[in-house]
């Protein structure tokens, strides 16, 4: 990746990680995303799990029901990706079935990361086309939210309230989130 | 197609586990050697001293000691006749064989160990004695060194290395331990799976829920219907159960809204639709929003007309109206799913991120799911499927879960979507 390139990333990468800080003030997992097209972000999303009670309502599926309400489908060929965290299996398999055009993420997810943390959702055999993936870009800044996340759900349970509860909040533990043993070529791959 | 009269005809088969299939595939090759039956404990010690890397742990599943008549028919043909080997020196110390390394026939249960009486007779007609896998020691050096150590020191026939060719890892149920005993080499099966769920748990579970699984799978491909009918989706649709409190609750049911438009109007049926409407995906939303309105909370927060969360159907709606799900759950732990046809690999992974109990589905997708793990296909694909097997991975993702297919007599579902469609 070169300077100019560089710049480029990390512009929208910083849009993305001012969505997981939105979803640390409103007491979600950290991860945020921002989804571009012709150096325009076109939407944004961050977890929604804990206020949902749904397990599946992760950054890329809120801001692509937001995008998807006035856009066609076919824009998303033209769109990039920016999210905090490695997309799971459940994101990557479905960003490759929308026909996403590439993804940028900050920090690996070693729990159920689906490009390149455990499985490689974007590239395995698929009747979908494959897509690049580019991880790294402001890793520490994506860990070091999960972590403040971390710490200010176990300052506020006192008393064990809903231990249900506490366990989807700390989907993401702080020590699942770090490059994966074989790191990936920092190629657009 | 109605729930109350179908007959249920088909089996309900369990899903072989990722590392079930790497079992039952992987073979390798080993060294077997004739020797008198009272030196098997010698040749034991010298293998395992010679070669340290090697730990007997790995061929555990591998009868040691076998005499001929217990080897499988083409080794007893490729082996003919045993060799008779002279006695040994007398001086040797008298050996006990321990029970692992006892030749046994292989048993049709498989857990029962019979230490064999060895007798002076016995002692020298020739067994087959499993040395260790090939990659830990060339030809030439293990000749050598079988020569140097008795039996071989006093006999005057060389060693005569034979390569045999066994499963890798262990069996996983004693139909495969009787199988592998009849097709490779006499197998040793402990009744428990170190790859997959324990056999009796798969059982118990296959027991408690088979006599409905017709019932719910009517019910999933009735949402199906009625989806597509309305021009909003494919013939594909999903049932969650509550089995907990002893009768099975019907806690949602969602068919496929891939064509519905953000208006809810249908749309043209053009690539792949609006892929986070997928039945399993509108299903778990229903749960989601229930546990909400019975919180008290207002069940439409943050919510969003792309995820088609509201009942649309006839056969959704009543189920969306009870009220019979505890608001103090968490996600769908203990809840099973029923699907018409294997979720894709998104869908797969919202069941596990959902925390399922159980999964049952109808037709295999060997294109797009992402649950099966072995590659048997279908009749329209043989042979194919994405092995990702993601029910039971329990050393890569954070949950797992129990899983089967429901092979149909009927097979008229095969033909109701198209096979690169991702359910
Ligand atoms: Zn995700
Ligand atoms: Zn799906």
């Amino acid at each position: 990746m070169n300077p100019e390139e560089k710049v480029y990333h990390e512009r929208f990468m910083r849009e993305a990680i001012a969505m997981a800080e939105l979803a640390l003030k409103s007491d979600e997992t950290p991860v945020g995303c921002v989804f571009v097209k012709g150096g325009e972000v076109i939407g944004r999303g961050m977890n929604e799990t804990n206020r949902t009670l749904n397990g599946t309502r992760h950054a890329e599926f809120v801001a692509l029901a937001g995008i998807l309400s006035t856009m066609p489908i076919s824009t998303l060929k033209e769109t990039d990706l920016y999210v905090t965290v490695e997309p799971c299996v459940m994101c990557a398999s479905m960003l490759r079935q929308y026909g996403i055009r590439a993804v940028y993420f900050g920090c690996w997810n070693e729990r159920f990361g689906g490009t390149g943390g455990v499985l490689n959702i974007h590239s395995d055999p698929s009747v979908d086309k494959p897509y690049p993936v580019h991880g790294g870009i402001f890793r520490e800044e994506a860990i070091m939210l999960l972590r403040k996340f971390y710490v200010q759900e176990n300052e506020k349970a006192p008393e064990p309230k809903q231990k249900k509860t506490r366990e989807l909040k700390t989907e993401i533990l702080p020590m699942d989130i770090h490059a994966p043993k074989s790191t990936p070529s920092p190629s657009l791959v | 197609m109605g729930a109350d009269n179908a007959i249920p005809s088909g089996q309900l088969v369990p899903l072989r586990t990722k590392d079930e299939v790497r079992a039952s595939l992987e073979t390798h090759r080993v060294y077997v050697v004739e020797i008198p039956a009272r030196f098997a404990n010698t040749v034991k010690d010298v293998i395992q001293a010679a070669i340290p890397g090697f730990k007997t742990a790995e061929i555990s599943h591998l009868r040691r000691v076998v005499q001929f008549k217990y080897l499988p028919a083409h080794l007893q043909k490729q082996f003919y006749p045993p060799a008779r080997l002279q006695r040994g020196d007398e001086d040797t110390s008298p050996i006990s064989l321990s029970p692992c390394s006892t030749p046994l026939p292989p048993s049709p249960t498989g857990d029962v160990e019979i230490i064999e009486e060895a007798n002076t007779e016995d002692e020298d007609i020739v067994r087959f004695f499993v040395l260790c896998p090939t990659r830990f020691i060339q030809h030439a050096e293990l000749f050598a060194l079988l020569r140097r150590n008795p039996p071989f020191t006093n006999i005057p026939v060389p060693p005569k290395l034979l390569y045999v060719t066994v499963p890798a890892l262990a069996p996983t149920s004693a139909e495969q331990a009787t199988m592998w005993s009849e097709t490779y080499w006499p197998i040793a099966y402990k009744n428990t799976n170190p790859y997959g769920p324990h056999p009796s748990l798969v059982l118990r579970n296959t027991i408690e829920i088979e006599s409905e699984v017709h019932k719910w799978l009517a019910v999933a491909a009735e949402a199906g219907s009625e989806i597509a009918a309305l021009g909003l989706g494919e013939k594909i649709g999903c049932v969650v159960v509550d089995r907990t409190r002893g009768t099975s609750e019907v806690i949602a049911v969602a068919g496929d809204c891939r064509w519905r438009s953000p208006s809810g109007a249908t749309e043209a049926h053009l690539g792949r639709g609006n892929v986070m409407a997928h039945s399993v995906q509108r299903a778990i939303a229903m749960v989601a929003k229930k546990r909400l309105r019975m919180a008290g909370a207002d069940p439409a927060l943050l919510d969003r007309s792309l995820f088609c969360d509201i009942p649309l159907t006839d056969v959704e709606k009543p189920y969306w109206e009870t009220e019979n799900i505890p608001a103090s759950g968490y996600l769908c732990v203990d809840l099973d799913i029923y699907m018409t046809h294997e979720p894709c690999v998104m869908c797969s992974m919202a069941i596990l991120h959902s925390r399922f109990r159980r999964c049952i589905f109808g037709t295999r997708m060997p294109l797009t799911g992402g649950m099966t793990a072995d590659t048997i296909g279908t009749l329209a694909n043989p042979g194919k499927g994405l092995q990702h097997g993601m029910f039971w991975r329990p050393s890569e993702l954070n949950w797992k879960f129990l899983a089967w297919e429901w092979q149909s007599k009927e097979k008229d579902a095969e033909a109701s979507v198209k096979d690169i469609l991702h359910v």
